[in-house]
């Protein structure tokens, strides 16, 4: 990294952080319910859906109910996306007239796009209608940074002093898209359609080239899509391609732009975090360790410099090919401007360490609820060298507290690594020529990592659509999405109401405080992972590789 | 010489106790109790095998080296004796102060009385052997074992210490005597109405035996997060199994046993037992027994102290510092009328009125005519005391003034002394103003203006009158205890509030207070009120520490999350709290919270340390874990460990760390007072950094060392 491309990452990732907080009171009052002169145009939008469903807005949630609901509501919605790509080739708006998916791919896709993930194994352009790219992905590209968003809402009400209920669900989802999410992506997607973006459903445009020949073109509603792509931590792409093919990113102020959008939100609701407890001071450590994770992340993603070469767009370059990839493992949004077997092994390495913290600062909602699992678990660790009993926010940290962080911890490692293993010994691996090297250990790794992390870029594509992947990975990004909501759901409708303590051990809004996080999460999660890092991209740093090819 | 060597033989006797339990106790039966241990030992018996039958084991021991396996298992045992080994030792040394805490127990000696048809017959009994109904006789200067119902006798009791009332008590036949009240004149006889109250000894026996110890809600959240460490490292280390088997990457079993060895927190998986125990010992070391170990945890969590002003900030004795007259009289004359006044008061204050005035040179004349006056003892309705004597006319009295200063002053020969020739009789007497106001005709207009100086200054002032006249005041100081004043500065330090209870009056309260620091007090506090101060300050979630003694204490003793009891207070006191002190003093009260926070900082360090330590392990083993399939891990081998050296030096290191650790737990670590975060802080380098850098140190000197020695 020379001196300009310093520059280039302090300023768009503190402007970012800027526009981030600028927007936290807005945020903000979208889950308080504090009256705003934007009502006027909302509450009539959101009381006829509410009417329209049944909802009773004033009731509150205990953790059960809300976690349910949210559960049902993400089931019914996976159910309707999976029967549309299922039966695509009879249902409208496919022009292009393509059949259904098949039934596993179909499963992976809708958890996929639910669960945030949005790893695909199919290229857009050549498997989805029109039908498919909007009612199905588009919607849930929707619905599941709104479900994120919720859930870390609901368990941030847990830990206020003096709340009843974790909230109402509905309320907290409708309210996510109507009054953030939609607003927001149509903004962007205007911003894109002025930068180049197209947005049409009137076909695929066919067009005679230069040279003489007819050549057919893929367009659609891209610049909506897109918009909620970056913004909702979703990462799927129109095209298979992803951000690396022009029509989803056709300037440098189109590539700068979109990168910025992936961070936006997340760190947008570090500092929520904070407002909503009512305790401003406690986002600090959240966004210090966050932003000084995502900082180690890009040293080591820039370690090796990643040239101009195959998998690498020459308008884009290395340094913002790297950049991205950095960016989007780091929000586990995991869209791509480049191919991820260009990537470095240390861009890859770095990919890994996002994907396993998950806090860095991760996805919508998600990268909080991590954080604040790491958050209690170094305050019980650390906590009593204070010379008390470990409290976070004035709550004693019990027995069954840190039961429920450990087991939500233990989750991530079992459901990457015991499916990595199953590649192997059922031959699933071998069968789509993946080697048992440092490199096609890689990629599997990933491939679950990716999963279990609702991140979606890897390195198989198309590759993997088989049955074992398309299950496989369906079960690990299942999991990895709510049972970590769940555990901290629980944990937060245990502590609803909990007897608060005089805060007078550690306190957790300190810059101490924050460093020592730091220390905690990267340890904690190296002691994880640290030997199957050394099999994959530190073993193909060693081995001297400068990219996946091969 | 006997002493001495009789102790190094009890100690040898006990080591050897600790030694031969420590050894027992690695049953897998008897392990079980500790997951982590456990399972070391579970790791052990695969290793043994290994070494027995490596052929067994396939792909896994490929290698089949034998004396490895037999030295890694060696080393894995090593482990879980350690482990034992702090259990038993933490256990001997619980037990070992415990038992002197009995004997002390036992040397509180009391006379009882046996009545015999008309004879009387005493016999001397340590305290623990009164029952309810035994008749006790209690002379000056005797500690009253236990509360009682005075039969015969009367006497002044002080019982500053349970009370924090300052001023002696008169007991007659009918009054209540409280346990560990001193009597201070004469001597009473009186029956003891409770019993000895043995249950805390009972708990104390039982607090010792580790098996038997419940775990406390801490050690139970760190066993459950050992138990998670543990769980997830299992996965790690099956998952490189199968990896390092369906790549075919040749890794041994043993080596991947040594490296899940390393990562689990045997540390303070084998130590998180003693820490607790020895928590327990060092409050035995300072005389106070704990009912339960979360008592003690609960004392590092103390937001709020209560501290009885007296005996606990000051001495619970006030000292004459001025005499002040009245309009018409002098210095000297109120400084003679104070001596002659409290002649016979034999309380702390009446003595220090005498040193005063003898040291201003105010010795009255009428110092020889003492034997010969009339004693008003101090009594609860009149509040006053006093004393009516003979006046001696300056011109009559032979000697003179220079015959008066070769007077060598001492009681002893005052009565000795030349005679003057009598005239009139003189009632002195003394008390508190407004006790003086009442026997007195009329009092001088300066009488309220004084009395409100002295005690707006936080002092106590007593009023002298002479033949029904206000003469004069005299200003009583509180003696602060020594120490006092920093004890309280460390408390607020560490962000522990002190409120000081008191029965005086607010502005005596609120200079006291502001003398030694204390920013919030209760005046005129009568015990009863304690327990509206604790619920008060629980309510505003603040954890509470008190002491108390008298039976009105046991309920705020009963409440509070922290309550110490005096030793010498009342059954219902000590039933109450949930510590007593053996040695009766309140100030200890606020050694406990240190003590509670030493056993705090003591286990979070320890669970740190261990946790900071696998980042090195891992450094040593992954290079050599498939050395022969992956060199080129070798270059994260960053200590340049030998190739077949490095599983043993990181086993060996992982193993030592634990009796190397075994003092500091033991012990507690040490702490200078400071404000959590600085503890914190310090804590977190030293631990926690210190922790990841240490084992890169120690594993690579033990590497030099088995390279040197050709292991």
């Amino acid at each position: 990294m020379d001196l300009i491309e310093i520059s280039w990452v302090l300023l768009i990732i503190g402007a970012t952080a800027a526009v981030a907080w600028l927007i936290a009171p807005y945020i903000t009052k979208i889950y308080t319910h504090e009256s705003s002169r934007i009502d006027r145009i909302f509450d009539p939008i959101e009381n006829l859906i509410y009417r329209t469903i049944g909802v009773d807005k004033n009731r509150g949630m205990g953790w059960k109910e809300y976690f349910l609901t949210g559960l049902s509501v993400n089931l019914i919605m996976m159910a309707i996306a999976f029967s549309i790509f299922l039966f695509q080739g009879v249902l409208p708006l496919n022009p292009q007239h393509f059949s259904g998916l098949n039934w596993n791919l179909a499963l992976n896709n809708v958890i996929s796009f639910m669960t945030n993930t949005d790893l695909q194994h199919y290229a857009g352009e050549s498997t989805l209608s029109y039908l498919s790219q909007t009612a199905a992905v588009q919607f849930l590209m929707f619905s599941a940074p709104a479900t994120g968003i919720s859930m870390a809402v609901a368990m941030i009400r847990g830990f206020r002093v003096g709340a009843k209920d974790l909230g109402n669900f509905y309320l907290d989802f409708t309210r996510t898209i109507i009054r953030l999410l939609l607003p927001l992506s149509i903004l962007v997607s205007l911003v894109l359609v002025v930068l180049g973006v197209p947005q049409s459903i009137s076909g695929y445009a066919v067009v005679r080239t230069i040279e003489g020949v007819t050549q057919q073109i893929a367009i659609g509603p891209i610049a909506s899509l897109t918009s909620i792509t970056q913004l909702g931590s979703n990462g799927g792409g129109y095209f298979g391609a992803n951000f690396a093919y022009p029509f989803q990113n056709p300037s440098p102020v189109s590539d700068i732009l979109e990168l910025s959008l992936m961070l936006l939100l997340p760190t947008a609701l570090i500092f929520v975090f904070g407002r909503l407890l009512g305790k401003k001071g406690e986002s600090k450590p959240v966004f210090i360790a966050a932003y000084s994770m995502l900082g180690i992340n890009l040293l080591i993603g820039f370690l090796q410099k990643v040239n101009l070469g195959p998998g690498i767009e020459t308008r884009i370059g290395g340094f913002f090919s790297t950049f991205w990839t950095v960016i989007s493992t780091s929000t586990n949004t995991g869209s791509l401007n480049a191919s991820l077997y260009a990537m470095s092994p240390s861009a890859v390495l770095s990919s890994f360490m996002s994907m396993f913290i998950q806090s860095t600062p991760g996805a919508v909602g998600t990268g909080l609820i991590y954080m604040i699992m790491y958050v209690i678990l170094t305050v019980f660790i650390v906590g009593l060298m204070a010379g008390r009993t470990p409290e976070y926010l004035g709550i004693k940290i019990t027995a069954r507290d840190v039961g429920l962080i450990m087991l939500a911890f233990i989750i991530h490692p079992i459901i990457i690594l015991i499916p990595t293993i199953l590649a192997y010994t059922t031959g699933a691996a071998a069968q789509i020529g993946i080697g048992a090297n440092a490199i096609g250990f890689t990629k599997i790794f990933y491939e679950f990592s990716s999963a279990a992390a609702n991140n979606g870029s890897d390195f198989f594509g198309i590759l993997a659509n088989t049955p074992f992947f398309n299950i496989a990975t369906a079960i690990v990004m299942f999991v990895g999405r709510y049972a970590p909501m769940c555990i901290l759901l629980a944990l937060s409708g245990s502590i609803l109401g909990r007897k608060r303590e005089a805060m007078s051990g550690l306190r957790t809004d300190s810059l101490v405080f924050a460093v020592v996080l730091v220390g905690s999460i990267i340890i904690l999660v190296l002691l994880v992972f640290l030997p199957f890092l050394a099999l994959g991209p530190i073993l193909a740093f060693f081995e001297g590789r400068m990219n996946f090819f091969g | 010489m006997g002493s001495s060597e009789a102790r190094k033989g009890s100690r040898i006797t006990s080591l050897s106790r600790a030694l031969l339990d420590s050894v027992k106790r690695l049953s897998p039966f008897s392990l079980i109790a500790n997951p982590v241990m456990f399972i070391v030992e579970i790791a052990f018996f695969i290793v043994v095998l290994m070494a027995i039958y490596p052929v067994g084991f396939g792909p896994l021991a490929e290698t089949g080296e034998r004396g490895f396996y037999a030295t890694v298992a060696t080393i894995l045992l090593f482990t879980v004796w350690f482990s034992t080994l702090a259990d038993a030792l933490a256990e001997q040394q619980a037990r070992n102060t415990a038992n002197s805490l009995r004997q002390l127990e036992t040397q509180v000696i009391s006379t009882i009385v046996i009545t015999e048809g008309w004879s009387r017959k005493y016999v001397t009994k340590p305290s623990s052997e009164i029952k309810r109904g035994d008749v006790i006789l209690v002379k000056k200067d005797e500690i009253v074992p236990m509360d009682a119902e005075v039969l015969e006798g009367i006497a002044m009791v002080d019982e500053s210490l349970l009370t924090g009332e300052s001023t002696a008590v008169k007991k007659a036949p009918g009054d209540v005597l409280i346990g560990g009240s001193r009597v201070i004149s004469d001597t009473l006889t009186a029956r003891v109405t409770v019993n000895p109250e043995d249950s805390y000894i009972k708990q104390m026996a039982k607090m010792v035996e580790s098996s038997k110890r419940p775990k406390t809600a801490n050690e139970k959240a760190i066993t459950v997060v050992l138990i998670g460490l543990t769980a997830i490292f299992s996965v790690i280390i099956l998952t490189l199994i199968g990896i390092s088997l369906a790549l075919r990457l040749g890794g041994d079993l043993s080596v991947f046993i040594a490296l899940y060895v390393c990562l689990l927190p045997t540390t303070i998986g084998a130590l998180l037992s003693a820490i607790g125990l020895s928590g327990i010992s060092r409050l035995y070391k300072r005389k106070i027994v704990a009912k339960s170990g979360k008592a003690v945890e609960t004392a590092g969590d103390v937001d709020i102290i209560l501290l009885d002003k007296t005996g606990t900030i000051t001495v619970g004795d006030r000292e004459a510092v001025e005499f002040i007259p009245f309009e018409g009289w002098d210095e000297r004359a109120v400084g003679e009328a104070a001596f002659l006044s409290s002649w016979y008061d034999d309380t702390p204050e009446g003595r220090s009125i005498i040193k005063l005035a003898y040291k201003r040179g105010y010795i009255p004349k009428e110092i020889n005519e003492l034997s010969m006056s009339k004693i008003y003892n101090f009594s609860a309705t009149t509040r006053t005391s006093g004393i009516r004597l003979t006046e001696v006319n300056d011109e009559i009295r032979t000697g003179g003034k220079e015959n008066r200063r070769r007077w060598w002053f001492s009681r002893k020969h005052a009565d000795k002394l030349v005679r003057s020739t009598p005239l009139t009789e003189v009632e002195i007497m003394k008390g508190a103003p407004d006790a003086i106001r009442g026997i007195v005709d009329s009092v001088p207009m300066e009488f309220d203006r004084i009395t409100d100086e002295i005690s707006s200054a936080g002092e106590t002032p007593i009023a002298i009158s002479k033949d029904g006249k206000a003469i004069g005041m005299i200003r009583l100081k509180d003696v602060l205890k020594q120490g006092v004043m920093g004890k309280i500065a460390d408390l607020k330090l560490m962000g522990i509030e002190p409120i000081m209870i008191t029965g005086d009056q607010p502005l005596t309260a609120e200079s006291i207070a502001h003398e030694v620091g204390i920013d919030k007090y209760v005046p005129r506090a009568k015990p009863a009120d304690k327990y509206d101060i604790v619920r008060a300050q629980q309510a505003e979630s603040k954890i509470v520490a008190m002491i108390g003694d008298g039976t009105n204490d046991a309920p705020a003793l009963s409440v509070a999350d922290v309550g110490l009891a005096m030793n010498s207070g009342t059954e219902p006191a000590k039933e109450a709290a949930n510590m007593i002190d053996l040695e009766s003093n309140p100030a200890k009260v606020m050694d406990v919270v240190m003590l509670g926070k030493q056993l705090l900082m003591t286990r979070g360090a320890i669970t740190t340390f261990s946790i900071a330590n696998d980042v090195a392990k891992y450094f040593a083993i992954v290079p050599v874990l498939f050395a022969a399939t992956i060199p080129q891990l070798q270059a994260l081998n960053i200590l340049g460990l030998g190739l077949h050296t490095a599983v043993l030096s990181t086993l060996i290191f992982n193993a030592a760390i634990i009796p190397a650790l075994i003092p500091l737990a033991m012990r507690g670590i040490s702490f200078k007072p400071a404000n959590t975060m600085t503890l914190f802080l310090r804590n977190a380098l030293i631990f926690g950094v210190g922790g990841v850098i240490l084992p890169f140190i120690g594993i690579k000197a033990i590497d030099i060392l088995l390279i040197i020695l050709r292991i």
